[in-house]
């Protein structure tokens, strides 16, 4: 495991789309000077909020009183975010993602944030809670290229 | 980070052209289905969207042009893009939209991209 270069920013949201621009100023600012490209920076901004927005969406159907818990942790070679949640566990990685021909042929159009999140990032690891930890957590990897 | 508007201006006879701007998101994709169906209701099927202010893009905003594209389409039109920064073309080619989607540089390009009326 690589050592953190840091490890202490932190954010909680209300799990309500409003605060996804958020979630975006937060990342954002917090990987704006590891050598990404703008293009890179914002794909990985992107990757988040989709993630975040099928918590709010579909994990807690906007129900009150829910949260999302974001953690950076920047490393010499990476950086990873770690998404944390209390609703029913779903690992988004497990899901199958769409055909994009077919998704295209039937004129779909919901459904493709789990698949751009895969295309941008390096890893992803799903932690259901349990006893080491009450919440569940996605944790999403970038390697740093430069 | 927040906002979002559309406002539309009809160019020549037919066609509409939808300037966005700002970050269309989960939140603010529903402002921009509103737009694109109220320009559907007054009946223009030749819509350019002009991206050149846009500074944001999740799959929820372009969850909104696969809604009207197979209508607009079926009615002899199309749905044109025009103008995008580099970073919000890159989400849509991420996913292979350009397949789909005529995406031009600019939106003069794209307006002229359609065929003369009848």
């Amino acid at each position: 495991m690589m050592t953190p270069v840091h490890d202490n920013a932190t954010l909680r949201i209300v799990a309500k789309t409003k605060h996804l621009a958020r979630v975006r100023t937060f990342i954002h600012g917090q990987i704006s000077q590891l050598g990404f490209s703008e293009v890179e920076e914002n794909n990985i901004v992107v990757a988040v909020d989709e993630v975040c927005a099928n918590l709010i969406q579909h994990a807690y159907h906007n129900q009150r009183d829910a949260f999302i818990d974001l953690h950076v942790i920047i490393e010499s070679g990476a950086v990873r975010v770690e998404i944390s949640d209390n609703a029913a566990p779903f690992n988004p990685s497990k899901s199958q993602l769409p055909d994009m021909r077919q998704y295209f042929a039937e004129h779909r159009h919901h459904g493709l944030g789990i698949m751009l999140m895969t295309r941008v990032m390096d890893a992803i690891e799903y932690r259901p809670a349990g006893s080491m930890s009450t919440l569940n957590t996605l944790i999403l990897t970038k390697r740093r290229t430069h | 980070m927040t906002s979002f508007t559309a406002t539309v201006i009809k160019q020549g006879d037919d066609i509409c052209v939808i300037s966005i701007s700002g970050y269309l998101d989960a939140h603010t994709a529903s402002d921009l289905e509103s737009t694109m169906q109220r320009v559907l209701t007054d009946g223009c099927r030749r819509i350019v969207v002009d991206f050149s202010h846009l500074d944001y893009i999740s799959s929820a905003g372009l969850g909104v042009f696969m809604v009207f594209i197979e209508s607009v389409r079926k009615d002899g039109g199309d749905i044109k893009l025009a103008s995008m920064k580099d970073k919000v073309f890159s989400v849509f080619d991420l996913l292979g939209f350009p397949v789909l989607f005529e995406i031009f540089p600019s939106v003069s390009e794209a307006v002229e991209a359609f065929p003369a009326s009848a």
